[in-house]
């Protein structure tokens, strides 16, 4: 049901989708709706576990082999402040690039691929300094918000002592 | 477009080589060998790198290139003595030779008047050795420098004419023309071939070199040039003939202005005065031309007569505007031309005669013609660049190489890294029943490990190189620091010839940099407290390299001052880099030089203790998997070791279990490894805990609880890997349970991530999982910090 959707909105949506629009992979954790941009998405692949990383923050799951080449997964629930993730095989990884390094997330699902519009995209409301550190801003997807995560803010931070 | 860049990455890379050489050469000679063959080996660097230089306009380059190739002319043909100041200059001149390359390959701008200073000293130099005929050679100096290269134009113009600066050229035949008749005369035929052109030798150049070891005087032989219709762009038309007259001049001399055209020319030497039919023959000829150049137009017409009348045409119009040939040329070709067709001409027919079947003779009087009309400067410098790469490989008889793109030799190296891998795994698959049941396997299964152990020796032994490249950049850093703080400082390299994987070589050239100028600036003290001290007046930076079983030692040693403990724990204190209430060691004192935070901007200027950059020697060296370990003596000097990985594409190591989880231990650094039981760990004060090990105590250090994970073992039953890290200290490490013996490839961490601490690096093991590889020293060292933190 998930992929029929998505294929509906790759078919209808790229067709259109100009200069001044945006694709989002979306995802989820918990109830909540983020969103990437889809060309810094490299690959989605399913949790198969990962080596823990002494010394760092509990959001940074630790590393995997993606091909060759060691990845960090950042769990991003545990960035937002609510704990780690209790990971299964149904949780995935998103990996991507930020700047010249490859990250993976590791998110409850993926859920869709949305286009928006970039004239669309609302400011972070201020208030909490997580919420503007971490999200670029938000947009409305059937009448959801979806956060707009800010990956080079994700990624920082991961030392004990950093 | 793209061609072009091509060529000048080949030229840089060259370039790199020929200022690598030149160091080289340097080194020797300062040390007070002095032989022609360094000499020469120095010229040709310098002269390939102009070339180049010239065909790809790199103007600042050449002028700075030609004028120090113009002073080592005059030192390899002995018109300079090789002093020490001029070796000293010499050495100043390579370093800016090579400001000027890098300028030149970075884009970056030298400020115009870059090496002025030094240019002015190689002319006043020339000028001093030369000051009996100050006069001309000024004037070539000023010329050469930048006229000369670009408007030489190789007609067969006498170099009679730049001598006499042509205030009376007729004349000075005359002074001369009774002088050659005294002792020490020389006749000289130069009949140059087609090669010596295509290798861009210039007869000019050869033509004052004669000039410089006496009076000379310069005929062009213009018989053999051809009808116009006739003329082949490249075909070589024009003999000389020289009189020299130099008493006490041997003949030695004058081949060695010859010798690097030597084989691409004929040459005749004769003394006039040993053959007395020339001397009379040749003063005859003195009158004849004399004669000639009374009449110079009947001259000019004689000439035409026997070439052809639109060879002149080409021929005269060239002559005026060299910057040589103030004269009207009709009066300089007179001579040559009577000369040719005197009757008397015996000595030099006779010679040539014997030497005869070499094809040759004559000039690039077509030549001329496509110089003149192209750029100026880079036309000459063309063909030089072409002729000295053939010198080049020439000279490199015997090893036989080829220029590779590195990428593809590591994707060679990655890929026999995980072939190693892939055949452990293999080997490991292997029980015992296997073994029983397919011996053909187990056959086949111990070649592909011997097959693959060679091949990655083989490969391994493609990318190593000798780390000379990193230290020969060293002398000029010394020399360089040495001025800018005023003290003396001799450098002294060992064991250059060490061969390291050049991944591990690149990355050497930062740390050691920042090692020599830390021992430079805070180690080696200033003259005067040296001698206070009862020490030599000038310090020694000794950088030796050794391998010592799967490791590479760099050594940087000083006899300088020492680590001024005090203020480095204070300064450490103040930053916050050492808690109050931990009192370190004197070894740990030492290595918080390379501490993150220590080395900061006001640290350099605050303390007279150490610090500049050092800890981008320790993230550096951590990056290639290597160690640091620092040393020292107060008063008596420091050594700074860089323990580095022979290679870093495969390390053996020893897979342990910590906490549930897989980790490796570099094998090069275990000692052995034990089974205990906690109760035998002793505690001391700080809280750590201590293993007497066979009548030592060692530092233990609990992985798991380290690394913040859950030890899973019995308490009673734990395993123990004594580890040795820099500076013979031990480490006991303890671990869950020790798994086995295997090789993996290094992958790093910081490619995607950042670096941890406690950890060198990562793996992938044979199931695709990664494993994290334990960084000893590391652990060893980081106490200190965290209770920081």
């Amino acid at each position: 049901m998930e992929a029929l959707s998505l294929r509906d909105d790759m078919s209808d949506k790229t067709a259109v989708a100009g200069q001044n629009t945006l694709q989002l992979i979306a995802f989820s954790i918990g109830e909540q709706t983020y969103g990437v941009e889809i060309t810094t998405v490299r690959e989605i692949r399913a949790w198969n576990g990962a080596t823990p990383l002494p010394n760092t923050r509990e959001f940074v799951r630790g590393v995997i082999n993606l091909r060759g080449t060691i990845v960090p997964i950042f769990d991003l629930r545990a960035r937002f402040g609510d704990g780690q993730t209790s990971p299964t095989k149904n949780h995935v990884v998103v990996v991507m690039s930020v700047g010249d390094k490859w990250v993976g997330i590791l998110v409850d699902a993926v859920s869709d691929i949305l286009t928006v519009n970039r004239d669309d995209i609302h400011n972070v409301p201020e208030g909490n300094s997580i919420d503007t550190e971490l999200l670029n801003g938000i947009v409305t997807h059937d009448s959801r918000m979806v956060g707009l995560i800010d990956l080079h803010a994700v990624v920082s931070g991961a030392k004990m002592d950093g | 477009m793209s061609d072009l860049d091509d060529f000048k990455a080949t030229y840089f890379d060259e370039c790199s080589e020929l200022l690598t050489e030149l160091e080289e050469q340097f080194a020797v000679i300062e040390e007070g060998e002095r032989g022609a063959d360094r000499l020469n080996a120095v010229f040709r660097a310098i002269h390939s790198i102009k070339g180049g230089a010239g065909a790809f306009g790199f103007t600042a380059l050449v002028g700075f290139a030609h004028a120090y190739e113009t002073l080592l002319d005059y030192v390899r043909d002995g018109r300079i003595e090789l002093t020490d100041d001029v070796v000293v200059l010499c050495i100043r001149a390579n370093d800016i030779v090579a400001d000027h390359v890098n300028a030149a390959q970075t884009g970056e701008a030298l400020p115009a008047d870059y090496g002025a200073e030094e240019k002015a000293r190689f002319d006043a130099l020339a000028r001093g050795e030369t000051a009996s005929d100050s006069v001309e050679e000024d004037e070539l100096d000023g010329e050469m420098v930048e006229e000369f290269d670009l408007d030489f134009t190789p007609v067969m113009v006498n170099l009679d004419a730049p001598k006499p600066t042509g205030e009376a050229p007729v004349e000075d035949v005359f002074d001369d023309a009774p002088m050659m008749a005294a002792e020490g005369q020389w006749e000289i035929r130069f009949t140059p071939h087609r090669a010596l052109y295509a290798r861009a030798n210039d007869p000019l150049l050869l033509f004052r070199e004669l000039a410089a070891l006496g009076k000379m005087n310069v005929r062009a032989i213009l018989s053999d040039v051809p009808p116009l219709s006739d003329f082949e762009p490249f075909g070589v038309y024009c003999t000389w003939e020289i009189t020299l007259v130099a008493p006490g001049l041997g003949e030695d001399a004058i081949r060695e202005v010859f010798e690097f055209v030597e084989g691409d020319c004929d040459i005749i030497i004769a003394q006039a005065g040993t053959v007395p039919g020339l001397v009379s023959d040749e003063s005859e000829m003195a009158a004849d031309v004399s004669a000639e150049a009374a009449t110079d137009e009947p001259d000019l017409s004689s000439l035409l007569a026997l070439t052809e009348e639109e060879v002149a045409a080409p021929v005269e119009p060239v002559v005026p505007p060299a910057a040589f040939a103030p004269e009207p040329p009709a009066a300089e070709i007179g001579p040559q031309d009577s000369f040719d067709e005197a009757p008397a001409d015996l000595s030099f027919a006779a010679l040539a005669a014997e030497i005869a079947p070499a094809p040759a003779p004559a000039p690039k009087v077509d030549k001329p013609a496509p110089v003149a009309a192209s750029a100026p400067v880079a036309k000459p410098a063309v063909p030089t660049g072409g002729g000295e790469s053939e010198e080049g490989t020439g000279r490199s008889v015997g090893v036989q190489s080829i220029r590779v793109d590195l990428d593809k030799v590591d994707r060679v190296v990655n890929m026999v890294g995980e072939l190693v891998i892939t055949q452990s795994m293999l080997t490991q698959q292997m029980d015992e029943t296997l073994r029983a049941r397919y011996t053909e396997l187990v056959r086949g299964l111990e070649v592909l490990a011997q097959t693959t152990r060679g091949l990655q020796d083989s490969v391994m032994a493609i990318r190593a190189q000798p780390v000379k490249s990193v230290f020969s950049r060293m002398p000029r850093l010394a020399r360089e620091l040495a001025t800018k703080t005023g003290k003396k400082i001799k450098l002294e390299t060992i064991g250059e010839n060490t061969e390291i994987d050049k991944t591990v070589i690149e990355q050497l050239s930062d740390p050691l940099t920042h090692m020599i100028r830390n021992s430079a600036d805070h180690g080696i003290e200033s003259p005067e407290k040296r001698l206070a001290a009862g020490k030599p007046e000038s310090g020694t930076i000794r950088l030796s390299a050794e391998q010592a079983g799967g490791n590479i030692l760099i050594i940087v040693e000083d006899d300088g001052a020492g680590i001024n403990r005090e203020r480095v724990l204070g300064l450490a204190r103040d930053k916050g880099i050492v808690a109050p209430d931990i009192t370190p060691t004197d070894e740990q004192i030492d290595q918080l030089i390379f501490a993150p935070g220590f080395s900061t901007a006001e640290a350099v200027s605050d303390i007279s203790g150490r610090g500049v950059g050092m800890d981008v020697v320790l993230s550096n060296i951590k990056k290639i998997g290597g160690s640091v370990h620092v040393r020292s003596w107060p008063g008596r000097g420091t050594r700074m070791t860089l323990r580095l990985p022979l290679t870093l594409a495969v390390l053996d190591v020893m897979l342990v279990k910590v906490g549930g989880g897989p980790y490796v231990v570099p094998l090069s650094s275990i000692v052995e490894t034990m089974q205990c039981s906690r109760a035998a760990f002793e505690r001391v004060p700080s809280g750590g805990r201590v293993l007497q090990v066979r009548g030592e105590y060692v530092q233990v250090i609990d992985l798991a609880q380290r690394f913040e994970l859950s030890s899973q073992q019995n308490p009673d039953d734990q395993f123990v890997v004594l580890c040795e890290a820099e500076g013979n200290q031990k480490v006991a490490l303890v671990v869950d349970d020790i798994i086995g013996q295997q090789q993996v490839v290094i992958k790093s961490l910081e490619e995607n991530f950042e670096s941890v601490d406690g950890i060198a690096g990562g793996t992938i093991l044979g199931d695709g999982n990664v494993a994290l590889i334990v960084d000893v020293q590391g652990l060893r060292t980081s106490p200190i910090h965290q209770n920081a933190a």
